[in-house]
Parts: structure tokens; C-alpha cells; sequence
């Protein structure tokens, strides 16, 4: 939008330098550079240590620190904090291991809880402020989630099963014709080891992105809409003005479906978890 | 636990079915197009995968209701 190029609204200065850069990952600390005994200058950036990884481990340390909170010291009649806590529990436990896996839910509660707690606070991160941003909207951090359930589904199904009899159980289709076998086995197979894990991992990511990107787009673009247009310019008109405004209230809905949305995803990946563990243990496919 | 009793992800098996149909036996399809120069395994592959993967979500979810 330099000089000569076409612009739809005549804006004060060029396009927003910041915004979308939100998803770029950026070093905790700055690099740091000295000298060797040889004179030789050496800098080093901790690129690993970022501020979503951060925000990440901040969100572990939270879910470790609610679930110790609300479970010290209980009582029969819980008092408000044991009562928050076994709402919670009570959600998942029934929710979701309970009717789904069935009579051996309680060796895999832990982990849907955790798993639960961990994407929803992640989630939440995304409209409160201090972090602003959903970690899950960066896709590592979701296969990383998707290759944990994925090696429970498949750790359990292959230890109660053995190996060979586990694959056959999840390849190999009960009521098949055996011709059809031949050409379904490998269907079942990238139906349940890749698409699985796939779109496990997609579905959490996309979700967030995209909705923080929505977000932004309402947010930024609203902002400058509102406050850069150029009132000397031709062009100018107080439409835009109005427009932008307008577009910043309308942001608070879509801050409101990201809620929701964060909520359903959690529950969502918890729920196709403990899925995909009860079709691994379960007798016939 | 032979019936899983959640019905939230019983749509989104279908739907990874059907996918891993039409990417296998289209991407099969594809694979030997480009190897033999032919023009029609494509279609074949995808329509073909579909059908299984049609036929697999019936066999699955049909005769259980």
C-alpha cells in the first residue's frame, strides 16, 4: 500500500506491523553474546525457550496447582473449593471415562483429566489477558498432544492384545467377505493409525487458529480502520470510522464463540481419546 | 465394552473411513497413472475407495441399529 499502489481505505500510514506476528514464537530472553579465551565472539539465543513454551509449561504448572488445591485436605461435606473440584471431576470421570470406556475407566481417568484441564486452560489463554494467545493455535504443540493419545490407543490395545493379534484386531474387520478383506484391511489401517492421530491433532489446531485469527482480523483491522484512516485523503469517508468501531464491538461476540469453542475442543479431544482407547480394548472391532 | 455407548465420535470414524478410502485407492490410482500413463485409475481408485468406505461405515453403523 505504498504510494502508487491501490489502496481500498486511505490509511494514515502503511499496513499493521504487528497483529498476525502474534503467532511467531519469540526467544524468553535476549541473545547474549562474549568474548572466548581465544577472542572469539560467541552469541547464543535460546530459541527453544520461547514465549509459548512458556506459556505452555505455565498452563501445566496451573492444572498441577488447581487439582492440589482443590483435593487438600477433604472433607465429607466439601466446603466450595472441594465442591469446584469435584464438579470438575465428576465431569470427566462421568462424562466422558466412565461412559465411554465402562468397567476399566478408572485406570485411564488420570490422564483424560490432565488432558482435559491442560487444552482448556491452554484454550482460555487465548481471551485472558497476559498471554492472548491460545498455545494450541500453534500446531506442534496439538501433534504433541495427538502423539501422547495416539501412544496410549495403541500402548494399551498392544499390551492387552500382543502385537500381532492387536493389529489384526484393528486392520482386519469382523462380517467382511474374505475377497473384500484384501482391499479393506489397508483402508482400516490408515483409518486407524494416520487419519486417527491426523486429525486429532488438525481439528484442535485449526479450531484455535483459526479463531484467533478471526480475532485478530477484527481486532487489528477495526483498530486502524478506526484511528489510521486519513481524513485529508479523497477518498476519506466517516463510513470507515464507523465501520472499524462497529467492528471492535463485534469482536466481543467473536471473543465469546472462541469461549465456547475452546471449551468444545478440550472436551472434544478428551472425549475421541478415551474413544479410541475403548475401541482398543474393546473385544470385537 | 464391545458397543462404545458415546455417540460423539461415532461421525468423525465415518468420516475417517470414507477419507482413508478415497486417499488410498485414489492415491493408488494416481500412483499407477503416473507410472503407466494411463488416465482413468484416478477415477476409478477414487470412486472405488469411496464405495468401500461407504460400505464400511454401513457394515460398521448399519447393523447395529
Amino acid at each position: 500500500m505504498g504510494p502508487g499502489g491501490f489502496s481500498l481505505v486511505p490509511l494514515e500510514s502503511g499496513p499493521p506491523q504487528f497483529g498476525v506476528s502474534a503467532f511467531e514464537s519469540r526467544p524468553l530472553f535476549p541473545s547474549r553474546a562474549w568474548l572466548d579465551s581465544g577472542g572469539q565472539e560467541t552469541v547464543w539465543t535460546d530459541i527453544w525457550l520461547t514465549n509459548h513454551i512458556a506459556q505452555a509449561v505455565i498452563a501445566a504448572g496451573l492444572v498441577i496447582g488447581f487439582w492440589l488445591f482443590v483435593s487438600r485436605r477433604s472433607q465429607v461435606v466439601p466446603g466450595k473449593r472441594q465442591f469446584v473440584g469435584e464438579y470438575l471431576y465428576e465431569l470427566v470421570r462421568n462424562g466422558v471415562a466412565r461412559s465411554i470406556i465402562g468397567l476399566e475407566y478408572r485406570r485411564y481417568l488420570p490422564y483424560l483429566l490432565a488432558l482435559f484441564s491442560f487444552i482448556l486452560i491452554n484454550n482460555l489463554f487465548g481471551q485472558f489477558f497476559l498471554f492472548m494467545f491460545p498455545t494450541f493455535s500453534k500446531i506442534g504443540f496439538a501433534w504433541g498432544l495427538a502423539a501422547a493419545s495416539w501412544i496410549l490407543y495403541n500402548g494399551v490395545g498392544i499390551k492387552r492384545y500382543g502385537l500381532i493379534k492387536y493389529l489384526s484386531k484393528m486392520t482386519l474387520p469382523q462380517g467382511v467377505p474374505k475377497p473384500l478383506l484384501i482391499l479393506v484391511a489397508p483402508l482400516e489401517f490408515i483409518s486407524n493409525f494416520l487419519v486417527r492421530p491426523l486429525t486429532l491433532g488438525l481439528r484442535l489446531f485449526a479450531n484455535l487458529f483459526a479463531g484467533h485469527l478471526v480475532i485478530m482480523v477484527f481486532v487489528v483491522g477495526g483498530s486502524w480502520l478506526l484511528w489510521s484512516t486519513k481524513s485529508s485523503s479523497p477518498d476519506y469517508s466517516p463510513i470507515w470510522n464507523v465501520a472499524g468501531g462497529l467492528s471492535i464491538l463485534m469482536s466481543f461476540a467473536v471473543f465469546a464463540i472462541e469461549l465456547l469453542v475452546g471449551c468444545l475442543q478440550a472436551y472434544i479431544f478428551t472425549v475421541l481419546t478415551a474413544q479410541y482407547v475403548s475401541s482398543s480394548l474393546s473385544e470385537e472391532h | 465394552m464391545s458397543d462404545p455407548k458415546g455417540n460423539d465420535g461415532d461421525g468423525l470414524t465415518a468420516l475417517s473411513l470414507i477419507l482413508s478410502g478415497l486417499l488410498l485407492y485414489g492415491g493408488l490410482g494416481w500412483a499407477v497413472d503416473r507410472l503407466c500413463g494411463t488416465g482413468w485409475f484416478l477415477p476409478v481408485g477414487l470412486i472405488g475407495g469411496l464405495a468401500l468406505g461407504v460400505f464400511m461405515v454401513i457394515r460398521r453403523f448399519g447393523a447395529s441399529s
